[in-house]
This record gives structure tokens, sequence and C-alpha cells, in this order.
């Protein structure tokens, strides 16, 4: 069963440099995500991740396509597709002055729910911080508690964006861990990473997107035998991010 | 729970925790309170004027007692030179000079006024004050009595004092920066730490936030205008002439109007330093202009028809009437319709200005 399906979805910005112009962020996108899967999107910085994402979840209007997402088309009724999805965003400051736990409080009550916050700080191992305030919790529990956030409505999808971004390795492995817990119930998720060891390990399908397109997608052991540049007289030369770099070029990104 | 209502205890929650903002709400309204209050308790501070007796004679010194019994003046003798520098350092508004030849001959006598004109601005005030005294002296030497008096009565009858026309000024003032910063700094600090966008993530509406925003503004405005007055009242004597509910009327439009117009500068206004800038900008020249202080009357002609238009110019007002005058809700419908244009052109502003799926970003 399809859970997130996006047909050529569009979005386009002003560009900053040059007054009157636009530039394509996301230049027809067209997805097929089962539910229970774990999807990851791979792609340099700017490469239209995360737009495509906001699109998904209703937070950044459609330019042009369609999503549906959990059943529900998301330019239609964006406030249900949020009820029913959980977002974890790049940035995760939150209010001053609110302890985890009435944050938890408010996020739950804005779903119109009551889980209790001490259940979700325990499924993200955060339950003795439960008083301090998150600008006191290190780079790993501010993303545990930003997942903890997503996951007070007991979503169908779970939408990741750069989870593991700036952690140490010991965080980054605790975070794949809670992933592939949360998977392991059910829960499907969608995850964008430059991280090509995390996807390699936590996703069951990967697609690769530069300048606004996909342009590769499958298993990643499929984009190893496809993409891979060694000649494949020998059976998987090379790594993931072998694939990476040869299909979207080496030089730096802003 | 309904979402506007999870807001507002939010927000409310936020500011009841935020003991810088509390504190700085409070803080400047009640120094100027104090210090207006102190200030306006005893009667003028005596002129310090220096008088140089060069003369030394009778008629001098008995010049120099007639002045030194004047409350107005506060008289210290001395030599020239040094009264010259006292003058220039600030410490005497002006000295007075008695020639030698300073006697009831008939003739006469030339006396100096040394003053900085710099220093002196009420010059053109002091001068005939001066002149009446010196009437006054000669009309006591001369055993002449006056053809006429004079006697100040107030004709409101009331205690009033400069304080009454600042407290006021103050609560409109209050009024303005908390809403402004409220609305206006909130969302920009919001917006810049990626915090709406989080809440937005959740199935809250635009309506749900703003209502709770507003809501909330609202509650602590109308606690701190009662704070306000009600210190104003106890502490400075301050006598509220017309009614609570008339306040909270001018109060709460005043609130809806300021809340907007932060709204527009949040909406404008990308970085932190930005919206100190336009805000700025927006209040400042309000803050002289619209009669907090003194009087819009004191403004320069040309002046004064704009500055009676101002947004805290109208708050100011009905607030004023209200406190001093005893006014009813019926007695400044004038002032009521012009907050409550500005109300709806800032309103509509604000709705125009605000994308709210560019503001999450």
């Amino acid at each position: 069963m399809l859970i997130v399906e996006a047909r050529d979805l569009f979005k386009s910005y002003p560009r900053p440099d040059r007054k009157g112009e636009t530039f394509n962020a996301v230049d027809g996108v067209s997805l097929a995500i089962e539910a229970g899967e774990v999807f990851g999107i791979l792609g340099p910085n700017g490469a239209g991740k995360t737009t495509t994402l906001e699109m998904l979840e209703g937070l950044t209007d459609i330019g042009g396509g369609v999503a549906i997402v959990a059943g529900l088309d998301v330019k239609a009724e964006p406030y249900k597709v949020k009820q029913r999805i959980g977002v974890q965003l790049q940035a995760n400051e939150y209010f001053d002055h609110l302890s985890l736990r009435e944050l938890l409080r408010l996020f739950t009550a804005l779903y119109g729910r009551a889980e209790a916050p001490e259940t979700l700080l325990g499924r993200v191992n955060l339950l003795e911080k439960a008083d301090a305030k998150p600008a006191k919790l290190s780079g790993g529990q501010k993303q545990r508690f930003s997942i903890a956030c997503a996951l007070v409505n007991e979503p169908q999808v779970l939408f990741l964006d750069e989870p593991t971004t700036g952690l140490d390795p010991q965080a980054k492995r605790n975070i794949w861990d809670l992933i592939r817990a949360l998977n392991s119930k059910g829960m499907t998720i969608v995850l964008t990473t430059h991280n090509m060891e995390e996807a390699e390990s936590l996703c069951g399908r990967i697609a690769i997107m530069d300048h606004g397109k996909i342009i590769a997608q499958g298993t990643p052991q499929e984009l190893i035998l496809q993409h891979a540049p060694e000649p494949p007289t020998a059976p998987l030369h090379g790594n993931l991010e072998d694939v990476f770099l040869h299909l979207t070029g080496s030089a730096l990104r802003e | 729970m309904n979402l506007t209502f999870v807001m507002t205890r939010t927000f409310l929650r936020l500011f009841s925790r935020d003991r810088q903002a509390i504190f700085f709400s409070l803080f400047f309204p009640l120094v100027f309170m104090t210090v207006f209050g102190l200030a306006g308790s005893g009667a003028d501070d005596p002129m310090k004027i220096g008088i140089v007796d060069s003369a030394g004679n009778a008629l001098s010194r008995q010049f120099v007692a007639t002045l030194s019994a004047n409350p107005l003046f506060e008289v210290s003798e001395g030599d020239e030179a040094a009264l010259r520098e006292q003058v220039v350092a600030g410490d005497l508004r002006l000295a007075l000079i008695l020639p030698a030849g300073f006697q009831d001959n008939g003739t006469p006598s030339a006396l100096t006024v040394l003053v900085d004109a710099a220093q002196v601005r009420e010059l053109g005030l002091i001068m005939p004050v001066l002149e009446q005294a010196l009437v006054d002296v000669e009309r006591d030497l001369r055993n002449i009595t006056s053809l006429f008096s004079l006697t100040v009565e107030d004709v409101k009858a009331r205690s009033q004092n400069y304080l009454s026309f600042v407290v006021p000024g103050l609560l409109a003032f209050t009024l303005m920066t908390l809403s402004i910063g409220g609305s206006g700094f909130n969302i920009v600090e919001y917006r810049r730490k990626g915090i709406l966008k989080r809440l937005f993530v959740t199935p809250i509406q635009p309506k749900h936030f703003i209502g709770g925003l507003v809501l909330s503004r609202t509650i602590i405005c109308m606690t701190q205008l009662t704070v306000l007055v009600g210190i104003a009242v106890v502490l400075f004597r301050v006598e509220v002439a017309g009614s609570f509910a008339s306040l909270y009327v001018v109060g709460i439009l005043g609130t809806a109007l300021f809340l907007s117009i932060g709204f527009c500068l949040g909406s404008l206004a990308k970085t932190q330093q930005a919206i100190m800038a336009i805000g700025n900008l927006v209040t400042f020249p309000q803050v002289f202009l619209s009669g907090i202080f003194y009087p819009i009357e004191t403004l320069p002609d040309l002046i004064q028809p704009f500055a009676h238009l101002l947004p805290l110019s109208f708050v100011a007002t009905g607030l004023r009437e209200i406190i001093v005058n005893g006014a009813g809700i019926g007695d400044i419908l004038p002032t009521l319709a012009g907050l409550t244009v500005w109300a709806i052109v800032a309103l509509g502003l604000a709705i125009w200005l605000f994308v709210w799926k560019e503001v999450a970003a």
C-alpha cells in the first residue's frame, strides 16, 4: 500500500542574487513510498530535499503536481494531513522558559490528544530530562527530543530532515537504533541525509536528488550495481558514496 | 481544548516566566512616575541668583534683603568675578550687579544682569519675573501700595498636577511597547529560531496562533494597565475621575491597534536588528510627538495637526480624558473613532503583509 505518493512536484522561488528571475527548487519530483518502508532522500545541499519534504508535510505550498500522504491530498487538506504525520525539522529550537515536559504537553494539546509526556520521553530515553529546558540538552539529546515531539500524535508517517547531521558517532548510532525500533513497529519513515553510511544501513530504498530532480532511485544494492563507476566485471565495487559523487559531481556545494 | 486557548495559555506562561520582560514593562513607567511624582510634590524650586553689591549702602542692603525674602529666588552674594564663574558653570541662573552709584537720588540706576543665554532657555520667562521683583522692591522702598494683586485659582478645583497629566501618557506608552514587542518582536524571534515552523508542523492554523497571541497580549496589557493605575492611585495619589470600564475600552482598542502595527513590522523585518530599527522608527517619534510628557499644544503649530493624528496620541488622549477629566465613552467618541480607523488600517495592512507560508519558512 502506498502511503506517500508524489507526482511531478514542482516549486520555484525568486532567485536571491538576480531580481525578477526564478529557479526551480523542486523540478518534477515523483515518489512512491510503501507503508512500512524506511525511505531515504539523498542529495547535496540545495538539491531540493527539504523543499520536497515540506511540500509533502503541508508546510510549503505545492507549486505544481500532486501529493497524497496517508490517503489525503495535501493541497486540499493540509491540516488533516498534519494530524496523521510526524515531522522533525532541521532546526530544533523551542520556546525559552518551557521544559521538555511542558513542550510535549503543548504539542500533544495541539493535536487534541492527551498522551503523557513521560511516555514519549521514555521512548527516546530522556525521562530524566523531563524538567530541563531544551537549551540545556546535548546535540544528540536535542535530536531525540525533536523526534519525541514528532511522535506525540502516533503518526503513520514520520518525516526526518537530516536527523543525524552534526552528531558524534555514538549519538548517530543511537538515533539509528531509535529509527529502526520505530520502523519495526510498522511506522513508515522518510528521511533526508547526506550521510551515505546512514542511507545504506537504514534505508530500504533511496532516491538521489540533484538540482531539484530525482536522478536515481532504488535499493542501495541496485544503485551500486547500476551507477558505481568501477567496471561491473567484479560485483559490487565501490560504495554508495562513489555512486553519490559519480552522479552529482564532486564540486563543492554551498 | 480549543487551539486558540492552548496558544493563549502558552503565551501567558511564557510571559509570566520572562522576568526581564515583566521588569522592563513596569520599570520605566514606575521610574517616570516616581521622578515626576517627587518633582511635582513640592513648590517649584527657587531660582538661584547671585548679587554683586558694589554700592554697599543702606538702600542696596535693603534691596538685597527684599529680593532674598522673595520665595522665587535663592540669593547668594559675592564679588563679580566669582559670581560670573558660577553663572558660566551653570550653578547660578544669573547674577545681578548693583552699581556703585546705586542710591535713591532720583536718577535711575543701571543694573547689569549676567546670564549665559545658552543655558537659560527660559530667559524670556525669567526677565519679567525679575523686573516684577524690582518693581516690588521699588514699591516697598517708596511705600507705594500696589494697585492690583493676583491670586491664582485652579478652575478644575481638583488636586491634579503634572503627574496626573503624565500617568495616562505613560500608560499609553506601556501599551504600545508591550503590544508592538509582543507581536512584532516575538514573531521575528520565533521565525528566526524556527519555532513558528515547528508549530505549523502540527495541525494548528494561523488563526489559532494569532488569536492566542492577541488574546494573551490583551490580558497582559490590561493587567499591566490595572497594576500601573493602581500604583498611581495608591502611591502617588493620582485621582481617576472616570470609570475603569472606559479605561479598558480605550486600552483594548489601543492594544489591538499596536498589536496590528507589530504584526506589520514583524512581517517586514527579517532579523532581530531590523525589527529593533523599524520598531524604534515607529515608536520614538510618537513618544515625542504624541503628548506623552508635554501637551501637544506645546509643539510648533505646523506639527500639531499631525501629532494629534498619531496612534499613540489617540490612546494617550483617550486615557487622559478619562483619568483627568472623568470622560465617559460618549465624551470621547472622536478619539475612539480615530483609534478604530487606525486599528482597521493597521489590521488590513497586517493581513496584506502577512504571508504565512513565508513567515514560517
